[in-house]
């Protein structure tokens, strides 16, 4: 357990030092790539917590094409080299962001953490020791799973069964608001007719 | 098929794998000149050498530089004048052989070697004595009596003063006295003076 | 001895992993014991990364002086073996510039984060029967993600370097990667979904027959998109050394260069790898279990082969030339080959969720001629535009640079 507790701290500190970086700092570029930092320490965090698939899909979606989007946007703005400027809104900045850190903190140390339930918890460990591959009723009972009650249990749902089959409308609306964010964004940079 | 032309580059490539590399590795073999090269090391022979410095008037860039004093050696012809100094410049020498085709005596002639680097530019200049030294083998450049013989620089015999001029060349004799044949005979076994 | 490692450790089939532990774990606690084990084993794999980045610049030199019928360099060692010493001598005696005006804290930091990743992708890759340093169950996502950390570095070069010319070239690579990595990551999921898994361990036992013949377009799309990820000729704008704008490492000189370069032909080994195991079925083979390595790395050699042949026969394509390529060819290609391997799964799979194989076999059948057609079908489809692209400056502050549309 040592050698988690280091890890932790190390990832913590170089978490929050980098996005204390990403405000602070003059240089755009560097607040980017800081940035950059800061969701890789998230998804170091994602590996001590034993979530492989949600750390290596953060490092690919989020350092692999949102901070080069970040780093795109950067580039292209005219006045880049004057960096983040001082101006009057510095006293609000620190007062209203540490408000509602106070109230994240509270609310994270206070609320009741229920564990997934032994049977989840079950299908977690069959999916993760790559016993069975699709759960369906005869590959889990040749990973050993007898009676048809917890057969069930483990065949119901995480997230993403939940995603594809009670909440499949609100995913397919979100996918049409990313349409419409990208479409947009074609029209805006089109520039004018015959130019 | 769309991408059949794609395959037959790399069926080429791939073949090439199979064939013997032209390489030539540098300090252990030569490339092979041929026989009308136009080489650094001039073949200059002394006993024909008048002194008229046509070569010096000829030369595009004025690198050979030519002293004289008078004499009187070989008084029955005409005189020839005493070599002082006979220089070429060959770290600005173009190699173009003007000098070869102004000489009148067949005594200058290009050389068959590339190897004449120096390490400082004060060593680049070839003196009298450097081209008296100079190996004997003339390249066949501008002179068709050494052509018509067949000689060939890379792997002949070096050639003495009496050899290299055309007054022996069947040919020139032939012109010379105003008998002009139909078609100019190559003489490989023509006169007793000729080379191999 | 006195530590044990769990059951569920993921290091736990690691042999060479275990033999370390135990005899460290006798005199040092347990957690110093796992720390030093994983040190020792990731010395020996980034030792053999860095010398196999040397040699296979060796290798390419070679066989790109045979292909172009000559001989490649020669006279260091024998066969020219120390060639990449003498580079190596002669880049680390040079000066190590830093450009006036640029980053110096970004610039110098370029080189690692360029090594970092690919040092990182070789934790995964099973070379022998468990050999891997770390049996992900997510491992093919895991290649996929730290590939594209090389993104960032590329644009830190680029931009840190105080280099119109510099940022372009970073621009232009940048843009070449974003764009091959739809197709690839595409192409995978074919592979993911025949084998069952993510994880290259098991990715290797499931290929009864390599998957070159039963997903041959998903590794047409892999090979042609890893190269242009790698900036390997044809696809090298980023880097063309034949042109003036000379790409996003113009301003390194020195030992930082050598990084650099040592980073990008690294990557191309480790892709090599990753496609022998992929594609090739790994360290399989006769004999598997004591030679095991020699089969991958015969493989590995193999397609390491077909990396400088392509290199050797193609000349470059314009920038346009490769947008049009990943977005007009390979990414249909990608998305028929995702549809055709989807429905083949679902058909072909019994119960428990495995393919045998002759059921791979009859994908084989199917999905060669669809491979074929489809190639022919695209190819002839995609127009060669011949007419001359309209360059129109823009009031972009990447200064003096035209964009030029793609049409």
């Amino acid at each position: 357990m040592l050698f988690q507790d280091v890890v932790f701290w190390v990832l913590a500190i170089v978490a929050i030092g980098a996005a204390l970086g990403v405000v602070v700092i003059r240089d755009l570029f560097r607040s980017a790539l800081l940035l950059a930092l800061v969701f890789i320490a998230v998804a170091g965090f994602f590996v001590l917590m034993s979530a492989e698939f949600l750390a290596v899909v953060q490092v690919l979606i989020y350092v692999g094409a949102i901070s080069i989007l970040f780093i795109f946007a950067v580039m292209l703005t005219s006045d880049v080299r004057r960096g983040n400027l001082p101006n009057r809104l510095q006293i609000p900045a620190v007062v209203l962001p540490a408000l509602l850190l106070a109230a994240m903190v509270v609310t994270a140390v206070s609320t009741d953490w229920r564990l997934i339930p032994d049977s989840q918890q079950e299908r977690v460990g069959l999916v993760q020791t790559q016993s069975v591959n699709v759960l369906s009723d005869s590959a889990l009972e040749q990973a050993g799973v007898s009676s048809p009650e917890e057969m069930q249990e483990i065949q119901q749902a995480g997230i993403a069964d939940l995603l594809i089959s009670d909440f499949v409308l609100p995913f397919e609306v979100a996918s049409v608001l990313l349409l419409a964010a990208l479409i947009g964004a074609l029209a805006l940079a089109r520039g004018r007719e015959g130019t | 098929m769309y991408g059949l032309a794609m395959a037959k580059g790399l069926m080429v490539t791939l073949k090439n794998l199979t064939k013997k590399p032209t390489t030539v590795q540098y300090p252990e073999e030569r490339v092979k000149q041929h026989p009308r090269f136009r080489g650094e090391e001039f073949v200059w022979y002394e006993e024909r050498c008048t002194g008229c410095a046509s070569c010096a008037k000829y030369c595009p860039l004025g690198i050979i530089k030519i002293v004289t004093s008078p004499s009187e050696t070989a008084p029955k012809q005409g005189d020839k004048y005493r070599l002082e100094v006979f220089d070429i410049e060959i770290q600005r020498c173009m190699f173009c052989g003007l000098c070869v085709e102004a000489c009148p005596y067949d005594c200058l002639f290009m050389g068959s070697g590339f190897e004449q680097g120096k390490y400082s530019r004060k060593d680049m200049v070839l003196h009298v004595e450097d081209l008296r030294q100079a190996d004997k083998h003339p390249s066949t450049f501008f002179r068709p009596q050494l052509e018509a013989s067949g000689y060939d620089p890379r792997g002949g015999r070096p050639l003495n003063w009496r050899e290299v001029g055309r007054e022996s060349w069947r040919w020139h004799q032939q012109e010379k006295s105003g008998l002009r044949l139909e078609h100019s005979p190559v003489d490989t076994a023509g006169s007793q003076q000729e080379s191999n | 001895m006195n530590c044990q490692l769990a059951a569920d450790n993921i290091l736990f089939e690691n042999a060479l992993y275990r033999v370390i532990y135990d005899a460290v774990g006798s005199f040092l606690p347990c957690w110093l014991a796992y720390v030093a084990a994983g040190l020792a084993i990731m010395l020996i794999l980034v030792n053999a990364v860095l010398l196999g980045a040397a040699l296979v610049t060796w290798f390419e030199r070679r066989l790109l002086g045979r292909f172009h019928n000559r001989i490649g360099p020669n006279r260091w060692g024998p066969f020219g073996l120390l060639q990449p010493i003498a580079d190596l001598a002669k880049l680390m005696t040079k000066e190590d510039l830093i450009p006036a005006g640029a980053d110096k804290i970004t610039f110098s930091l370029v080189p690692l984060v360029m090594m970092a990743p690919l040092l990182l992708m070789t934790a995964v890759i099973p070379f022998s029967k468990n050999t891997a340093l770390a049996n992900l169950n997510v491992g093919v996502l895991f290649i996929l993600a730290i590939g594209s950390l090389t993104t960032v570095a590329i644009f830190m070069a680029g931009w840190s370097s105080n280099n119109r010319y510099a940022l372009f070239g970073a621009a232009r690579a940048v843009a070449v990667l974003i764009s091959y990595e739809v197709p690839v990551v595409i192409s995978l999921l074919g592979v993911v979904m025949v084998a069952g898994s993510m994880s290259l361990a098991n990715i290797v036992q499931a290929q009864a027959i390599p998957f070159l013949l039963v997903q041959p377009l998903a590794l047409l799309i892999f090979l042609t998109g890893m190269s242009a990820e790698l900036n390997r000729t044809p696809f090298d704008v980023a880097e063309a050394e034949s042109e003036i704008i000379a790409g996003y490492h113009i301003e390194y000189s020195g030992i930082k260069f050598a990084l650099i370069f040592a980073a990008e032909t690294g990557a191309m080994l480790v892709v090599a790898a990753t496609i022998a195991t992929l594609f090739l079925s790994g360290w399989v083979g006769p004999f598997a279990e004591y030679i095991g390595w020699f089969w991958f790395l015969l493989k590995t050699l193999l397609v390491l082969f077909v990396f400088v042949w392509i290199r050797a026969t193609y000349p470059r394509l314009r920038v346009d030339q490769i947008m049009a390529l990943s977005w007009k060819f390979l990414l249909p290609l990608s998305l028929i080959n995702l549809a055709a391997t989807t429905l083949e799964v679902f058909f072909l799979r019994d119960s428990a969720g495995t393919l045998a194989t002759i059921d791979l076999w009859i994908m084989a059948g199917i999905n060669i001629p669809l491979a074929l057609g489809c190639i022919f079908l695209f190819g002839n489809l995609v127009p060669e535009n011949a007419k001359v692209l309209s360059v129109r400056p823009t009031t972009v502050v990447v200064p003096a640079v035209a964009t030029v549309e793609v049409r």
